[in-house]
C-alpha cells in the first residue's frame, strides 16, 4: 500500500483521525441505541477525506474477509440491533434488499425511509470506504435516536462475487442494486465484472421470484453488456422503460448515490437496466 | 531413475491402468494368459506450447489493431477531416511469444488429470501445454496394437484441472483454474482439432475448482458438484446450469476432492485443507459427519507439513496438511483417502445410511503416496508412490480387500513394477535426473493467505 505510507505515521491527520473513528465504532457498534442514551452527543458525519483509498479492489485475489460459515451461521444482530428481539433470541427481520458495492452509501441512507420495513444491507470490498459507510450509519443512528431512523441500513466488508452465498438463503432478497459497478474495461477482465451470465446464477439463486436486479452506470458499453447478459440468462426478464419511470427506486437511484451525483454535475448520461427474476423452469 | 507416476486411474475391474509421467500417458493391463501386467499402449503430448500463445498474440494483436482503426476513424471523424480512404498500411510488426526471462520459475508440461468414461471406451484428459482437453477411444481387442486413438482435442481459455461426464457419456464436463465450466461434445469425431467455435462456460466460480462430480437424482436428473478454493461445494442443476440447486455449508478450508459413491444414495464425501473428512447427504443439504483426523495422522506428520517460513510462526512449530484425494467402492462401504507428502492410507467403514465414519484400517506403504485411484468393483485401490529413494520398485501399491479387511497385494505390486520398468527403461520422457523431478505435491498451495491490504 504505497500510498498509505502516512498510515504509519502517528503524527497524521488523517491516522488521528482513523484512530479515533475506530474507537467510536468499536463502542457504539453494537450498542442498543435506547431513548436512556438518546441525551448523548450528536456525533459529526464522517468526513470522506479521511477515508481515501485506491478505487479498485481485485475481487479474485484473496482478502483478508470476514464471513460466516452459512447463512444461519451469519450474526445479523450485531448489524441490526433494533430488529434483534431479546425475548425469542432471534431477529424480527431478514435483510431483504441488497446494495452490492455500495460505495459511500448514497443508496442505503436514501432507500431507509423508503423502505422502513425491511432490511437494507450494503456490501463494500474497499475497507476503508466500508468504515466510512459505517462510521456514517452510526453518526445518522446516533443523531436520530429520537425517531429511531437508519436503523434498518448496515453496511459489511466483503467480496459477494465469492461470498454472496454465505450470507443469504435460497431466495432471501427481494432487491439487489448495482450501481455504477467498476467498468473492467479491459477484455481480458471482464469476468471481474459484477455482471458475468456465470455470477447471475448465484444472484438468482439468493432473489426470490419476482425479484429485481437494478443496474445503471454511466458507461455505454458496460451498460450495454450488462443488459445483454441479464437478458441472455433464462431466469431474467427485463422490465419496461415506462416501468423504470414508475418505480421509486429507479429514482432514488438515478439521484442518491455519490457516483450518480457526479455524472450529474459532470453532465454525464445514467443508463439503466432493471430485470425481473423469472421462475424456475421445470427441471429436466 | 523413471519418473514416479504422478497421477493414476483405473478401470472398475481394476485389469487397465492408466498413469502419467510428465507429458505421457502410460496404459497396462491386466494379462489373464501372462498372469501379470503388460503395457497396452501410451500417448505423448507433443503439441508445442509456443504453436497456442502465438495463436493467442497474434488474435490480439490483430483485436488492438482493429480497435485502434475504430478509435483513429472516430478521431478524424471528429476532427472532420476529409475522410478519404487514406490507408496507413504500416508494416505490422510479427507478434512476439514472450521468452520467460533467466529467473522465471521453469515451466512444466504435463497431464493433470484423467477421467474415463462411464462406460469405460473413452478417456479424457487435461493438458498443461495448450490448456486443452483431450478424448482417447480406447480398443484393447488386440493387445499388439496401441489402445489409445485420440479422438478429440478441444483447447480451453484456462487450464483444465478437473473431470467428469454426463450420465449418457455425451459430454465431459471440464472445470478450470479460473472456476469456470465447459461442457466439451465428447463423441463427435469428425476432426481431432476440435474447430475453432468459442466455447461459453456452462457455470462458473469466481474462485478456483478443484474437483467436479456428477449424480443422478431419484427421478433420474443430474446434478453438477463443483469444489474450489474458497470452502464451496456448489449443487447445480444439469444441463439447466443456470439454476443453482444448493451449497453445502460446512467446510472451513479449501476443498480438494469429492468423491461419491454408488452405495449411499444421496451422499457424497469431501475433504481438503480441513483436519477432517465429511459425508454429505446432498440432497437435504446435511452435513451428516466429519471425522477428525488431527490425531491420526499426527505420527505420519514431517518436515513437509511444516507451514512455509513465510506464515510459519516463531517456535516453528505450525503444521498444515491437506487432504489430496478420497475414494470409495463400488459394493463396500468404505472410503479410503491420504494427507499429501504422507506414506499412511486411512481407510473407514462408513455407514450407508446414517453416513457415520469408523476408521477400519491404517495402512502405511514404504513411501509418500502421490495419487490414489479405485478399482470400483474389484474393491482395489491403487496408491502410486513417490519412490525416488527407491531402487526402481514400489511405482504403487494395490490395496485389496480379501474378504475380511484389506491388504497391501505384493504380488500384484511386484508385477506392476515388472511391466513399468520393461516399458520405461529405455524411455527418454520417463527416464530422469532425481533432481528434474517434476512437482507432484499441489494440493498444499491452495490454502489461502489473506493479504493483509488491498
Amino acid at each position: 500500500m504505497k500510498a498509505g505510507m502516512s498510515l504509519d505515521d502517528p503524527s497524521s491527520k488523517r491516522q488521528a483521525y482513523r484512530l479515533k473513528k475506530q474507537e467510536n465504532r468499536e463502542e457504539l457498534k453494537h450498542v442498543r441505541i435506547d431513548e436512556s442514551s438518546a441525551q448523548s452527543d450528536k456525533i459529526d458525519l464522517p468526513r470522506k477525506r479521511f477515508y481515501r483509498q485506491r478505487a479498485h479492489s481485485n475481487p479474485f485475489s484473496d482478502h483478508q474477509l470476514e464471513y460466516p460459515l452459512s447463512p444461519d451461521d451469519m450474526d445479523w444482530q450485531k448489524l441490526y440491533p433494533a430488529f434483534y428481539d431479546k425475548a425469542t433470541n432471534k431477529m424480527s427481520k431478514e435483510v431483504t434488499i441488497a446494495d452490492i458495492g455500495c460505495g459511500f452509501g448514497g443508496l442505503l441512507i436514501d432507500l431507509s425511509p423508503e423502505f422502513s420495513d425491511n432490511l437494507i444491507l450494503g456490501m463494500e470490498i474497499r475497507v476503508q470506504v466500508t468504515n466510512y459507510v459505517e462510521d456514517r450509519i452510526i453518526a445518522l443512528r446516533t443523531n436520530n435516536a429520537d425517531t429511531n431512523d437508519y436503523q434498518n441500513i448496515s453496511v459489511l466488508r466483503g467480496n459477494s462475487m465469492k461470498f454472496l452465498p454465505n450470507f443469504f438463503h435460497k431466495a432471501q432478497l427481494e432487491k439487489m442494486f448495482f450501481c455504477f459497478p467498476d467498468p473492467h474495461f479491459k477484455q481480458r477482465k471482464h469476468k471481474a465484472r459484477i455482471i458475468t451470465n456465470t455470477l447471475l446464477s448465484e444472484y438468482a439463486y439468493v432473489l426470490k421470484e419476482g425479484g429485481i436486479v437494478y443496474t445503471i452506470t454511466d458507461v455505454l458499453d458496460l451498460h450495454q453488456w450488462m443488459a445483454k447478459h441479464l437478458e441472455e440468462h433464462p431466469l431474467f426478464e427485463r422490465l419496461s422503460p415506462e416501468w423504470e419511470s414508475s418505480d421509486k427506486c429507479v429514482q432514488i437511484m438515478r439521484n442518491a448515490t455519490e457516483e450518480g451525483k457526479k455524472v450529474e454535475r459532470n453532465k454525464g448520461d445514467k443508463y439503466v437496466a432493471c430485470f425481473v427474476r423469472l421462475p424456475n423452469p421445470i427441471i429436466i | 531413475m523413471i519418473h514416479p507416476l504422478q497421477t493414476s486411474i483405473s478401470s472398475h475391474d481394476g485389469s487397465k491402468i492408466f498413469c502419467v509421467i510428465k507429458n505421457m500417458i502410460q496404459v497396462f493391463r491386466w494379462d489373464q494368459t501372462l498372469g501379470g501386467f503388460a503395457a497396452a499402449g501410451q500417448w505423448i503430448d507433443e503439441q508445442d506450447k509456443t504453436a497456442s500463445i502465438k495463436q493467442k498474440v497474434t488474435e490480439e494483436q490483430q483485436r488492438q489493431i482493429a480497435e485502434n482503426e475504430t478509435k483513429r476513424r472516430k478521431l478524424d471523424k471528429d476532427a472532420q477531416e476529409n475522410t478519404q480512404s487514406e490507408v496507413i498500411s504500416k508494416s505490422v510488426k510479427e507478434a512476439k511469444v514472450p521468452i520467460p526471462g533467466s529467473g522465471a520459475p521453469p515451466v512444466y508440461n504435463y497431464i493433470r488429470n484423467m477421467a474415463l468414461s462411464r462406460n469405460e471406451e473413452l478417456l479424457f484428459a487435461c493438458t498443461d501445454s495448450d490448456k486443452a482437453v483431450v478424448v482417447f477411444q480406447l480398443d484393447f481387442s488386440d493387445p499388439a496394437k496401441n489402445c489409445l486413438t485420440l479422438k478429440r482435442r478441444q483447447p480451453l481459455p484456462k487450464r483444465p484441472n478437473a473431470l467428469t461426464t454426463t450420465k449418457d457419456d455425451q459430454k465431459v464436463l471440464v472445470g478450470d483454474k479460473f472456476g469456470d465450466v465447459y461442457a466439451v461434445n465428447a463423441q463427435e469425431s469428425d476432426s481431432v482439432q476440435a474447430t475453432n467455435e468459442k466455447l461459453e462456460p456452462i457455470l462458473g466460480h469466481v474462485s478456483l475448482l478443484t474437483d467436479i462430480a456428477l449424480a443422478t437424482d431419484s427421478d433420474g436428473k443430474q446434478l453438477l458438484f463443483t469444489a474450489d478454493r474458497d470452502e464451496h461445494i456448489r449443487v447445480t442443476h444439469f444441463p439447466q446450469t443456470y439454476v443453482v440447486n444448493k451449497w453445502l455449508y460446512g467446510s472451513k478450508k479449501f476443498v480438494s476432492t469429492l468423491c461419491l459413491p454408488e452405495w449411499g444414495s444421496n451422499l457424497l464425501f469431501s475433504a481438503g485443507g480441513d483436519n477432517f473428512v465429511c459425508s454429505w447427504n446432498w440432497e437435504s443439504g446435511e452435513l451428516l459427519d466429519t471425522l477428525d483426523i488431527s490425531d491420526l495422522i499426527e505420527p505420519y506428520l514431517g518436515e513437509a507439513q511444516l507451514a512455509p517460513k513465510k506464515f510459519q510462526n516463531e517456535s516453528n512449530s505450525l503444521v498444515e496438511y491437506a487432504v489430496s484425494k478420497i475414494v470409495t467402492f463400488s459394493n463396500l462401504p468404505y472410503v479410503a483417502f491420504f494427507v499429501e507428502q504422507t506414506k499412511a492410507l486411512f481407510i473407514c467403514k462408513v455407514d450407508p445410511v446414517l453416513a457415520k465414519f469408523t476408521l477400519a484400517q491404517t495402512i502405511e506403504l514404504p513411501f509418500n503416496i502421490v495419487s490414489l485411484t479405485t478399482a470400483m468393483t474389484a474393491g482395489t485401490t491403487i496408491a502410486t508412490l513417490d519412490n525416488r529413494e527407491s531402487d526402481g520398485t514400489s511405482f504403487a501399491s494395490f490395496i485389496t480387500w480379501d474378504g475380511t479387511q484389506f491388504t497391501i497385494d505384493g504380488e500384484r505390486n511386484i508385477s506392476f513394477d515388472k511391466a513399468v520398468t520393461e516399458k520405461l527403461k529405455d524411455d527418454s520422457i520417463a527416464n530422469v535426473d532425481s533432481q528434474e523431478v517434476y512437482p507432484l505435491y499441489h494440493v498444499a498451495s491452495l490454502r489461502k493467505r489473506g493479504e493483509l491490504y488491498s
